[in-house]
């Protein structure tokens, strides 16, 4: 027995091997949570056998003797042979053998429970060995651990691309990438990172990652999805990020703008965050449903966006894996239950935008007069009437000029005897109602402070209070998760018992802190990461790499992605020429098939295509409609923004290929790089070297040259003989060819610029 | 290629398709099938035990045809027609468009009993008829939405809320696809119109987005952007794939990103498809007859079109193909909604086409192990509709208490009636199955345990039945 044991201590690895401690969140945790909690959790309707393994207390009760395994009725139900074997059969669930040592391993120590860790507030933690970044001094500290170490750094003109990407969503010119390459003071990378982050287009990139999460679009969702205006929230976002403002004043201004003293236009859009749900116009649909639905979207995408935790599951039943009871979720449903949004058709409760309030009551006035006159008129004799009216049309033109820009809609508290009771909804059911529960938040995070009034305000400033356990481990978890490719914790939409561990704990922690410390400056974290050793390392990888560290958790090279659905398009447009820089405003339209179809109920899907620059717009201007989202935008993992979204997937498809190849926005892409590419040098091989810098802001290798050197004879040839097609691909659909350029030549350019277009390294970040 | 590296690199395609490493996500994808081991994520994977259907034809019908006018025949309800409902029907309850205390409305349809089994059907299907001992009919069907868009998002993703993935993905994600130049799961729409519950009822949801349906349309582009552009031919495109084959292969070398080789294979796969799916998808290359046996018109956009494209797709195997036909929305309140003439004309558009599609798919062997389903997202109310009952056409309201369906073909009873609604068809009487019950019989026809066809995804297992759904066997070969 004594040598069976050794052979499994092995076996489970450096922990117990060593002779460590068990960690009851990272060894323990786990296994209780995927195999017992179902029945021994927080859920007491579930609870079996009166069990309750999720706390120290429960599972001290009978199941376990701390120190004693062979006396543990826990340890006795998952070994015995003699049946009543735990996890029972049915669950499909088994403890492995190493599941086991580590149970046992952890009644010999005592059965130490600990907190769940995201629910403990971070703490600044020591810096490990010295490095230039701290950042770097935690992810060196575990590559050694693991015989690894960082890349050499890499070349400037992919660092170059990469920050840029990063930073704005856009590749340098090639013009900042020359200055920088040859750019000898000490601080050129720091000076050039700067110069992106100074960039309007970091705030259009980053609101993107906003938007997501918000589940932005400009209609309302289901069957007939008809148009919703709320645009003015997207430029809110935008100019928000642009401006830097701090997270917690951002968080603060969207959900509970409107009950700050005496709120500015600014902070009543900021409330429209939460009137993104969706709104439910079908004939025939109950609004008490669809609001109560969008309220309890509201409180999970609150938790989800704020603080990691899929607590959607509360809104049926208590929690079965983290300390959420359903009470406590309806809770939170309580402090969203008292707006004056209620599921209807106009959106009503909506602002006006760009209007002065002298503006608003001179209109007024005049409608008021209008109608006065209106009436007045009926009493005087036909003739004289027709006069009157002139006047009265006078009125209304007047009156129809005082416009506001736009229209958002927003939240407003409801007030007195209007106000809503919160009940309980048993099984989720708006129509089966117990218990009244009054606002509270889930005992299991921060407490609320004493005497604060229990409001929207009040939870939106406990969010982002510095007590809050999760705010700024989530925040940060996204952010690098959007620079290196990966999260800290890989599952960013869940950081309760279900979700995975932190791989770096220690650098997660401090990161948060670094957040609170810099009063949550989301421009400098950005900068923060960026400016690492690690960030700066070459990406390039061998076998034995690859086989060390596979998905590149550890650092231990640089970041390599593939592109976001808005980032492919809008470089497209970038290296071709042809984007417009113009920001704000109603979102555009860009080409987009015809389907011949209609919504449910609804308008036809298709569209008539934005005049001028509007066509060529970044990607997050585009209409988003939720019913049939931009499609060569969903095809490259864009959402539809039903719901809050966390994570975008980052797939490799041939559909993916067809839209690069093919969309007419991609040809007319190739179609103006070609022309840029023709009237450049002289030489065919002048032409290509030039055109891989335009696309990749890289020199040319020599055999790329040839190759693209040779894709252009071979394919002119064939367009020499055949001028129709010639003419078709250089110009349909960018429009004529230009005063002294020949069709076959241009025809052959927009071949190889479609190639260029479609290059492996266009659609990654590396 | 140096076999670690192979390996590996295979484990990064894998990673990379599939929303970043989920945890218990890859292993459940590992765990399906020891082809899942190959780099594509549609490459066929086998079930949990031996399928009696290999791919799906889901004909949908849009709005919610009335099931008392085509399957579910009372006699009662016919005696009783024009009687106020009664109380217990109505209190607590709410309709979508009737309040008020609504007339009775028995069928004013002609009812048989057809085929050797004798199951109950209308005059209005006249062609179904004739396969009567092909189909089961379920007429104890039941679901808790009233309203379309949540109904047929319950339908064909388990929830009435946006976000969960659809039913044709499930499937793909479990099986793959036998094809190699063609989209696993396929949706096809007819009569104009997009389903309530939009491009969700074919959506990827929180699974990679490779399982999503892909929309093939009889117009335009078959699948977009399938076309080149205009003045680029063949040939121009087979040059210039292979020059970019050669500038990634060249960046390859320097750096050493496997994902990159997965790149160039999915740019082959494209090319493929560029000939497959128009070829897939112009029916003119059936014969006369069986064009005619389906009454479909190459370069039209029709029900009995998408039925041709149906069995097409499937013979080039594809797994799951999902129809959608606009206009059973039989509220009364057109002549088009009208349960006699409405109905007839309406049904007279898919009666023939699916007939055809059964005879067909018999016809090439493959009517044995395709499942098809054919039916709405709920049920019409036994009484007449609010808003037009004192009007001239007669029409029916939402109703989600009980409503027929029928399926036939693979794993299914041949000539088959399961369960029944009480005498004037408000509510089951017997052998209930609810809309997760019946997604479960369709996994299990499928091969699969629908409580273990999961996917992790903000810690939890999710799957197509939520934590319900029963298999009823009662309709089971």
């Amino acid at each position: 027995m004594p040598c069976r044991f050794s052979v499994v201590l092995i076996l489970i690895g450096s922990t117990a091997a060593s002779g460590q401690t068990i960690d009851f969140n990272r060894d323990i945790r786990p296994i209780l949570s995927n195999n017992c909690y179902q029945c021994h959790g927080p859920d007491e309707k579930e609870r079996k056998g009166d069990l309750r393994l999720d706390t120290q207390e429960g599972g001290h009760e009978f199941a376990i003797v701390p120190g004693k395994p062979e006396e543990s009725s826990l340890i006795e139900r998952i070994t015995t042979k003699q049946g009543g074997l735990m996890p029972p059969k049915k669950t499909g669930k088994t403890l492995t053998e190493k599941e086991i040592e580590l149970l046992k391993q952890w009644v010999k120590q005592g059965a130490r429970y600990a907190t769940h860790w995201s629910y403990v507030v971070p703490k600044r933690p020591e810096l490990p060995a010295s490095a230039k970044h701290p950042v770097d001094a935690f992810l060196l500290a575990e590559l050694k651990k693991k015989n690894l170490g960082y890349q050499p750094e890499t070349d400037r003109y992919t660092l170059a691309r990469r920050v840029a990407l990063d930073v704005t969503g856009l590749p340098p010119t090639w013009k900042e990438v020359e200055a920088f390459v040859n750019d000898t003071a000490p601080n050129a990378y720091e000076k050039f990172v700067d110069a992106q982050l100074a960039k309007p287009a970091y705030s259009e990139h980053w609101a993107r990652t906003w938007l997501d999460l918000a589940r932005y679009a400009d209609s309302a969702g289901y069957a007939d999805d008809p148009a919703r205006t709320i645009w003015a929230y997207r430029d809110y976002v935008i100019k928000s990020f642009n401006a830097n403002k701090p997270f917690d004043q951002f968080t603060i201004e969207q959900i509970a703008g409107d009950l700050l003293p005496n709120p500015t236009e600014e902070q009543l859009v900021a409330t429209a965050f939460h009137r993104n749900t969706l709104t439910n116009n079908e004939g025939g649909t109950s609004d008490e449903e669809f609001r109560s639905v969008a309220v309890v979207d509201r409180v999970n995408t609150t938790l989800t966006t704020w603080m990691g935790t899929s607590i959607a599951c509360a809104q049926c039943h208590t929690h079965k894996y983290d300390p959420i009871a359903q009470t406590e979720y309806f809770g939170l449903y309580a402090f969203f239950n008292n707006t004056a949004d209620a599921d209807r058709g106009d959106e009503s409760p909506v602002i006006e935008i760009g209007i002065t309030p002298a503006q608003t009551k001179l209109r007024k006035d005049l409608d008021a007069f209008a109608t006065k006159l209106d009436a007045a008129a009926k009493k005087y004799p036909k003739e004289i009437q027709g006069i009157a009216k002139i006047q009265v049309d006078a009125l209304k033109k007047a009156s129809a000029t005082l416009k506001p820009v736009t229209t958002v809609p927003i939240f407003q508290e409801l007030q007195g005897n209007q106000r809503r009771v919160t009940k309980l909804q048993h099984r989720g059911n708006y129509q089966d109602l117990g218990d009244v529960v009054t606002e509270h938040v889930p005992e299991a995070l921060s407490p609320l402070p004493k005497d604060a009034p229990k409001n929207r305000l009040t939870l939106a400033k406990w969010l982002v209070d510095e007590r809050n356990p999760l705010t700024a481990r989530v925040l940060a978890n996204r952010i690098w998760e959007q620079i290196f490719g990966l999260g800290i914790v890989r599952t960013p939409e869940e950081f309760g018992s279900q979700g995975e561990l932190p791989s770096h704990p220690e650098l997660l922690d401090w990161l948060a802190t670094e957040l609170h410390r810099t009063k949550w400056d989301q421009k400098a974290f950005v900068k923060l990461l960026v400016m690492t050793d690690a960030y700066r390392q070459s990406s390039k990888v061998t076998p034995a790499l690859l086989e060390a560290d596979p998905d590149n958790r550890w650092l231990s090279r640089g970041p390599r992605v593939r592109l976001t659905a808005e980032m492919v398009r809008d470089q497209a447009l970038a290296v071709s020429g042809l984007l417009s820089a113009k920001m704000y405003g109603p979102s555009v339209k860009p080409p987009q098939p015809n389907f011949g179809l209609s919504a449910a109920f609804g308008r036809s899907m298709d569209w008539q295509t934005s005049p001028g620059e509007d066509k060529f717009r970044r990607g997050l201007y585009t209409e988003w409609r939720r019913t049939n989202p931009y499609p060569s935008m969903s095809t490259f993992d864009a959402p539809n923004r039903d719901v809050c979204n966390v994570r975008r997937p980052r797939t490799n498809t041939p559909l993916q290929a067809l839209v690069t190849l093919n969309d007419p926005v991609y040809v007319e892409a190739s179609q103006a790089l070609a022309r840029k590419i023709a009237v450049e040098r002289k030489s065919a091989n002048e032409k290509a070297a030039f055109a891989i810098r335009q696309v990749a802001t890289r020199p040319a290798s020599e055999k790329e040259v040839a190759r693209i050197v040779k894709l252009y004879e071979d394919t002119k040839a064939g367009f020499a003989k055949d001028a129709k097609k010639a003419e078709k691909l250089a110009t349909d659909p960018i429009g004529p060819l230009p005063k002294g350029t020949n069709a076959a030549e241009l025809a052959a350019w927009t071949v190889v610029a479609n190639v260029l277009l479609n290059l492996d390294e266009m659609l990654m970040k590396r | 290629m140096h076999p670690t590296l192979q390996r590996l690199q295979n484990t990064t395609r894998r990673h990379f398709l599939q929303a970043s490493s989920l945890g218990l996500g890859s292993l459940a994808l590992l765990s399906l099938g020891a082809s899942a081991s190959t780099d594509n994520p549609l490459a066929p994977k086998k079930p949990h035990f031996a399928a009696k259907a290999k791919r799906v034809i889901y004909l949908h019908l849009s709005g919610a045809p009335p099931h008392l006018d085509l399957f579910d025949y009372k006699p009662e309800l016919v005696k009783r027609t024009g009687e106020n409902c009664p109380d217990s029907f109505l209190k607590g309850r709410r309709f979508a468009f009737t309040s008020g205390v609504p007339k009775l409305l028995g069928t004013p349809r002609k009812f048989e009993k057809r085929g050797k089994a004798g199951v109950w059907m209308s005059d209005a299907i006249p062609k179904l008829h004739e396969h009567a001992d092909d189909i089961t009919v379920i007429r104890s069907v039941f679901t808790e939405q009233f309203n379309h868009a949540p109904a047929e998002l319950l339908l064909y993703t388990g929830s009435p809320r946006q976000g969960r993935p659809s039913m044709g993905t499930w499937a793909t994600y479990g099986l793959g696809s036998e094809s190699e130049n063609l989209p696993g799961f396929v949706v096809l729409i007819s009569s104009g119109v997009q389903p309530s519950g939009g491009q969700g009822c074919w959506g990827s949801g929180f699974l990679p987005s490779v399982y999503q349906g892909v929309q093939c349309r009889s117009k335009g582009d078959p699948v977009l952007y399938v076309s080149d552009p205009a003045g680029m031919d063949r040939d121009v495109r087979r040059q210039s794939l292979d020059a970019l084959k050669d500038l990634n292969e060249i960046q390859e070398k320097e750096l050493g990103h496997p994902e990159t080789a997965t790149r160039i294979a999915q740019y082959e796969l494209a090319f493929r498809m560029q000939m497959s799916v128009p070829e897939v998808m112009d029916i003119s290359k059936e014969t006369k007859p069986v064009i005619e046996s389906y009454g479909a018109t190459p370069g039209g956009a029709s029900f009995a079109n998408n039925c041709l494209l149906a069995r097409r797709l499937v013979e080039k195997g594809v797994r799951y193909v999902q129809l959608f036909d606009w206009g059973w929305d039989f509220h009364g309140t057109g002549p088009g909604e009208d349960i006699r003439d409405g109905l007839t004309k309406k049904c007279a558009t898919i009666d023939k086409p699916i007939a055809a599609l059964i005879k067909d798919l018999k016809r090439l062997g493959l009517f044995d192990d395709t499942l098809i389903i054919c039916g709405g997202e709920f049920g019409r109310t036994p009484f007449r509709e609010g808003r037009t009952a004192g009007g001239n056409i007669l029409g029916r309201d939402h109703y989600p208490d009980c409503y027929s369906l029928f399926l036939c073909g693979g794993g299914i009873k041949r000539g088959h009636t399961h369960g029944e609604t009480d005498e004037l068809g408000f509510g089951v009487a017997t052998d209930k199955v609810h809309i997760h019950d019946l997604q479960a019989t369709i996994l299990h026809c499928l091969g699969f345990d629908h409580t273990k066809l999961t996917y992790r995804f903000q810690g939890r297992d999710y799957r197509l039945t939520d934590v319900h759904g029963n298999v009823v066997k009662g309709v089971l070969a």
